[in-house]
């Protein structure tokens, strides 16, 4: 018999067998499924829409999709907007290569730069980008930056947890209790969601991702070289 | 009883377990990284983006669940059905991406988005698919398989239900 199974449902068919109507423990199955299903998808997607009520640094604004941003009065100059994620190997060479360029662009006025610390890679880069946050507050951003992708571990290997960006900020120069407690309570933990929340809705499917004056640069040819850096920024 | 009928519920657990393995497998991978799915979705460009960071994250959920009843055996006709029509629509977005000559990873176990020129693998991502999609209509031709907790119809004959 081909169809010889066993017939294992709930309830036993009154009279016929396997009249094929009464499917009590395949609908139960089912409805779990799709239930625990349901349940766990319906708060991830509340989650998505983003908490405008969330704390947010001082060097933030929403309006600019939550970057932590410098020279933000300044009108007339190119403005330069780099979204990241602190484990991005990626990142951390484009941060090799251009910046000291950068810096030397926010440092002379020459550029309004907005960094979007994005946190697509897991636990650890939303650690860091809420760490991050915590040290504009100090005034520290761009040394948090450069030391952080300069010493930038194997993604998600347990290396960044708040002990190590507390120790950091010392490293850096940052002695604030506030800073210590911004990085262990996450206080910056719904920013670090509408950063992610921004750049997703602004279509940025790779990290790093620079646009200069709202335009994308080219990934293939601009990233790499300082030079060719200095030139697109330049066209602007 | 000829061969096939023999044959056919144990080819047809095995469409069921393929189908719903790699759905299964697809879903899982990608359900606790959902921003990352949702770039996967973006980057094939077909839709317009608040839709598609929606799709990025139901889509998980969704495969994790067809999958898991098509491992189960539960509802095994209205699943095949769902899961290769899930199949077909991949087949096509991708199809898209490469005939636009867009470079991207189709995504589907996790990562995705922007890959180098060069580095695409859009052939077999289709085969693969279409593959799928031929046990899902395998599946839905022929709906009575082994191990399954779908009752069985009255007549032994496969596929008599439509």
């Amino acid at each position: 018999m081909a169809q010889a199974k066993k017939s294992n449902s709930g309830k036993p068919n009154s009279g016929k067998p396997n009249s094929g109507k009464d499917n009590f423990t395949r609908n139960l199955v089912v409805a779990v499924v799709v239930g625990v299903a349901l349940i766990m998808l319906v708060p991830t997607v509340l989650s998505k829409q983003g908490d405008s009520t969330a704390a947010i640094p001082s060097s933030v604004s929403a309006e600019d999709g939550y970057g932590i941003i410098f020279n933000k009065e300044l009108t007339n100059v190119p403005f330069i907007e780099i979204y990241e994620d602190f484990q991005c190997p990626a990142c951390a060479r484009f941060e090799a290569i251009n910046g000291a360029y950068i810096e030397e662009l926010i440092t002379t006025k020459k550029a309004k730069v907005a960094f979007h610390t994005l946190s697509f890679l897991g636990r650890e880069s939303q650690i860091a980008a809420n760490a991050a946050a915590c040290s504009a507050d100090q005034g520290k951003f761009m040394e948090f930056h450069k030391t952080l992708y300069a010493n930038q571990p194997a993604e998600n290997t347990g290396a960044w947890n708040s002990q190590y960006f507390t120790t950091l900020g010392i490293g850096i120069g940052i002695s604030s209790s506030d800073y210590d407690k911004c990085v262990k309570n996450e206080e910056y933990k719904g920013w670090v969601r509408n950063v992610a929340e921004a750049g997703s809705n602004r279509n940025i499917n790779s990290t790093p991702t620079v646009l200069i004056n709202g335009k994308e640069i080219d990934r293939n040819t601009e990233y790499g070289s300082v030079a060719d850096f200095m030139l697109a920024v330049s066209r602007a | 009883m000829s061969k096939f009928e023999k044959l056919q519920p144990w080819l047809g657990l095995v469409c069921r377990l393929t189908l719903g393995g790699v759905l299964f497998v697809a879903g899982y991978l990608k359900v606790d990284k959902l921003e990352i799915s949702q770039m996967a979705v973006r980057s094939y460009e077909l839709l317009p983006i608040p839709l598609a960071n929606f799709l990025g994250v139901v889509l998980p959920f969704f495969e994790v669940v067809i999958g898991l009843l098509l491992i189960l055996g539960a509802a095994t006709r209205i699943m095949a059905a769902l899961g290769g029509f899930t199949m077909f629509i991949f087949i096509i977005a991708i199809a898209q991406a490469w005939a636009r000559g867009l470079n991207i990873d189709c995504g589907c176990f996790g990562g995705g988005g922007a890959v180098a020129p060069g580095e695409t693998r859009y052939l077999q991502e289709i085969l693969r698919d279409a593959g799928l999609v031929a046990m899902a209509l395998f599946l839905l031709r022929y709906p009575v398989t082994k191990f399954s907790i779908d009752k069985a119809p009255k007549q032994s004959t496969a596929g008599d239900s439509e």
